[in-house]
């Protein structure tokens, strides 16, 4: 199945096959072990509305290429946005000097791959459609939500959508194309009741096409969510504080999966021995119910790609195994010098940036346990439902941050409270999961992952979880 | 390949298009190209791991035709493409709603005095790899000396040189050039299943500012090991100090309460408070972005609108909003010359410091933390709740007695204003959005 969105890469770049191995030789006239080209151009188009008029639009195009040489464990890089030979020339020559020996090497004659596989067949891409088409999706999502209730005053939407078209070759031979479609459209409810305030947040897209907003969420089931999150904040209490048992509702609680597993199953951290995973393969690190993947290749899923960014197929990736640590995400340099298989995580944000081994969509294995039964199992606890986001560092302290909850009073989800942070270290937690739901979901497909200050799209999923003690930050 | 267009320098590029949207029927235009070169070298145990080098050119414009509002940007800054995107701007403000508060500032008859801002360091070009490839090396080196520290995150160091033009139909053309340094280290300490780590940085203009790597290892290795063997403690409502950075993190998220935006927006909780009080006598904060050298610094924003410096918050009552034009207009009020983007960004945001000692503050504790780092999201600036993961130490009779982790403090900025009890004399410009300690009378933290 061939991506009918792609294109030549010579008539993006105006760079030929020759040209390109030409480059690739002059980046390792210094003698590097090895060298990529990665080659992008990106249409990215927005829409916003606000006070409810269509307040702006804009259109950003994004053309450059990054030359990468690897020498041992050293990487040198540049990047350049003005695709002229000498400039190229420049930038290939300054990437080599991170080399350093005569053994002048040639690239060998490039192969151009086509792939077998399509993981975002759309029939209506949106960088195709018209505007008006796009302007009313937002037009239909913000009024669906300002209506929604008289208590809804503020209304905010957005639309983004984006093609990106990628090229990497390498000194191995490797020449590889993809085109990555990725839409987003996201609703901010601001709700007010007697002078109190509250925000509710919702959002859909993906890998997708426009007829993603008939057939699978629809612009009114947007802006309800939103504008209902914004209406239960305003009955919302502080959450108690202490430590307590915790359920995670199924989806948004993904973040806990990329937080306190994913980032640190990255194998630059192992490679470096700064996570604390490092010494753990093979070895008992979650509860026995906790299996866990990183899956590049779910149809459709924001962080899915055909290939990654330095034109590695996908493969999904086992990370945890009933409990024992199985797996983690390689790029290109680290599987290298750990000696290990290439899994296809190496993602860049853009042609500015190295790569580095990434998330994709990652996800819990739905269990046994029925969702109602792990909420009857609680005398008294915290239901997390939506989140703000997580942050995790190497020593495996991690936190999420929970913007609309409910307390569980014997067995049942009683008082909706909000704003919460959660806090934990990663072993402790994962060990502490007491129960495994069989409702696997996946959160607001709108997630973007932040690391040494490259941004990437991803999502993440999980069941209904309980953990056994968790501490819940709120007010006394 | 591409045949080499001869570059046009930035001005006439910028002045070209300006005339170009005119004659393409746009009502107004903004221009604003960026030049760049950026080095940046990361060192680990001893070794090189990545070196960045590289030039780069950015565009981004803005057309409104009727009052309506379309923008644009792009790093291929060969002129076709750009006569296209400024055409499909024309094209697509037109689809656009009429909005009567859009529209480009007037030409201002101020003008700043580049050359007094102290933006731009000459010598930051002739600083040559090598040197600093080993002042980065040098840090981590003397991290990693001391014994408690096991592992390293390293170290970086990185300059950046950009020029900046702007240009628009009103009759705005300027350009200027700044610089910038940085040098950092991240280290762990402890072993691998109780790890702590944290890092230290310096960031300046000047090069010859820039601390010496003996500086930043020193306060590198001291907030890393200061962390060690952590305990949990009980729930409670105590007396909190914020050291600056988290005093910074504070006021950063004051900002995004003060900004324009969110005001006429109505998602920050001090919308319609203007000339009220919002906080105790000890709260005074500035916005300025006319202090020569400092990070936040730069002669006139993002539509050319000069910069100033604005009194925020004065003795708790809130005195004024942080403006681009378009929230100026929406609120009935003047630009303060804090245009960032298509948004409201900080110049120098500060809070004034007081006459106490960090020390001082410290030791008036009974019981109390020091906040001093925080992990997470948790800032909601519709209510002013704040609720974060957080790093501290215990204080009991005046003294440090143990450090504590895996707790979380909540709170609320409205809340908190009011309960600054003391304020420290060591404001320290390390970041645009900076403050110094402050002592804040209860605050709830959340443990066992």
């Amino acid at each position: 199945m061939k991506n009918p969105l792609l294109i030549p890469f010579e008539d993006l770049f105006q760079l030929s096959q020759e040209d390109l191995q030409r480059i690739l030789n002059t980046a390792l006239s210094r003698g590097g072990d090895f060298s990529d080209i990665f080659l992008e151009y990106t249409i990215y188009n927005l829409i916003n509305m606000e006070e409810d008029i269509i307040k702006e639009t804009a259109e950003s195009i994004s053309l450059g290429l990054g030359i990468r040489v690897i020498s041992g464990e050293k990487t040198g890089y540049a990047y350049a946005n003005d695709l002229s030979p000498e400039k190229i020339k420049k930038a290939a020559l300054v990437a080599a000097s991170i080399a350093s020996s005569e053994a002048q090497r040639n690239a060998p004659f490039l192969r151009q791959a086509q792939l077998s596989h399509n993981f975002y067949p759309v029939l209506e891409p949106a960088h195709k459609e018209s505007l008006e088409r796009k302007i009313s999706l937002v037009k239909n999502t913000y009024f669906s939500a300002k209506n929604f209730d008289p208590k809804i005053d503020k209304v905010k939407v957005s639309f983004q959508d984006q093609v990106q078209f990628i090229t990497v070759v390498n000194s191995e031979g490797l020449s590889v194309s993809d085109a990555r479609p990725l839409v987003k459209l996201v609703c901010l409810a601001i709700s007010e009741k007697g002078g109190k305030r509250e925000a509710g947040f919702s959002g859909g897209g993906g890998r997708v096409g426009l007829e993603y907003f008939s057939e699978e969420l629809t612009p009114e089931e947007i802006a309800r969510d939103a504008a209902q999150e914004a209406l239960n904040l305003l009955e919302a209490k502080a959450p108690p504080a202490g430590e307590m048992p915790v359920v995670l509702a199924p989806g948004h609680s993904g973040v806990l999966v990329h937080e306190a597993v994913g980032h640190l199953l990255e194998a630059d951290f192992n490679r470096k021995k700064t996570s604390i995973f490092w010494d753990k393969m093979g070895k008992e690190v979650a509860s026995s119910q906790l299996t866990i993947y990183d899956d590049p290749t779910i149809p459709h899923s924001r962080g899915s790609y055909n290939i990654d960014d330095e034109g590695t197929a996908p493969k999904k990736t086992i990370l945890i195994s009933k409990g024992k640590m199985t797996g983690m995400l390689q790029d290109r340099l680290s599987a290298k010098l750990m000696k290990s298989q290439l899994t296809g995580h190496g993602r860049r944000e853009d042609f500015t940036c190295i790569p580095l081994p990434r998330m994709s969509n990652t996800y819990i294995e739905k269990g046994d346990y029925d969702p109602e039964e792990i909420i009857k199992s609680v005398r008294r606890g915290f239901y997390a439902g939506k989140y703000q986001g997580g942050q995790v560092e190497d020593s495996g302290k991690f936190t999420f941050s929970v913007n609309s909850g409910y307390l569980i009073e014997n067995g049942k989800l009683t008082a909706p409270v909000k704003q919460a942070t959660l806090i934990g270290t990663n072993i402790d937690i994962l060990k502490n999961i007491e129960m495994v739901g069989s409702d696997l979901a996946f959160g607001l497909p709108t997630g973007t992952c932040a690391k040494e200050g490259q941004s990437v799209p991803v999502s993440d999923g999980c069941p209904t979880l309980k953990i056994v003690r968790m501490t819940v930050g709120g007010q006394k | 390949m591409r045949g080499s267009e001869k570059p046009l320098k930035l001005k006439e590029l910028a002045e070209k298009l300006v005339t170009f949207a005119k004659t393409n029927s746009a009502d107004e235009v903004e221009i604003i190209v960026l030049d760049g070169y950026e080095f940046s070298v990361d060192v680990r145990l001893g070794e090189i791991e990545n070196l960045v080098e590289a030039d780069s050119r950015s565009l981004g414009l803005k057309v409104i035709k009727d009052k309506k509002t379309a923008y644009a940007s792009s790093s291929d800054l060969s002129l076709a493409t750009l006569q296209r995107l400024v055409k499909n701007a024309v094209e697509r403000a037109m689809l656009a709603n009429y909005d009567e508060y859009s529209g480009l500032p007037s030409l201002s008859a101020s003008q700043v005095d580049i050359s007094s801002l102290k933006l731009f360091d000459p010598q930051m070009a002739e600083l040559s790899a090598d040197r600093k490839i080993a002042m980065a090396i040098e840090t981590e080196k003397i991290a990693l000396s001391d014994k408690r520290i096991t592992n390293s995150h390293g170290a970086s160091f990185e300059t950046r040189e950009v020029k900046g033009v702007l240009a628009n139909s009103n009759g705005f053309l300027q350009e200027y050039e700044q610089t910038y340094c940085g040098l950092s280290v991240g280290l762990q300490a402890g072993e691998t299943d109780s790890r702590v780590e944290d890092g230290w940085f310096s960031a300046k203009r000047y090069f010859h500012q820039l601390e010496r790597p003996e500086e930043v290892a020193k306060k590198a290795v001291e907030r890393t090991v200061r962390q060690l063997n952590p305990r949990k403690i009980k729930s409670q409502n105590v007396p909190v100090v914020f050291e600056p950075m988290m005093t910074s993190w504070l006021l950063g998220f004051l900002f995004a309460c003060v900004s324009g935006t969110s005001i006429y927006q109505k998602t920050s909780f001090l919308a319609d408070k203007l000339g009220q009080r919002i906080g105790n006598e000890k709260v005074t904060v500035i916005d300025d972005g006319l202090m020569p050298g400092l990070l936040g610094t730069r002669p006139f924003d993002s539509e050319g609108v000069p910069s100033q410096k604005t009194l925020v918050i004065d003795k708790g009552i809130l005195r004024n909003y942080l403006c681009n034009t378009y929230a100026a207009r929406k609120l009935k009020l003047q630009s303060t010359g804090n245009a960032d983007g298509a948004g409201v960004g900080p110049g120098n945001f500060y809070l004034i410091p007081g006459e106490t000692s960090p020390e001082k503050i410290i030791s008036s504790l009974d019981k109390g933390l020091i906040l001093i780092r925080t992990l997470g999201h948790g800032l909601n600036p519709v209510t002013g709740d704040i609720s974060r993961g957080a790093f501290g130490l215990w204080v009991e009779k005046g003294e440090i007695v143990y450090p504590v982790a895996e707790i979380t403090i909540s709170g609320n900025l409205g809340d908190i204003l009011n309960k600054i009890e003391m304020v420290g004399n060591d404001l320290d410009f390390r970041v645009p959005v900076a403050g110094p300690t402050v002592l804040i009378q209860e605050l709830t933290v959340a443990g066992e």
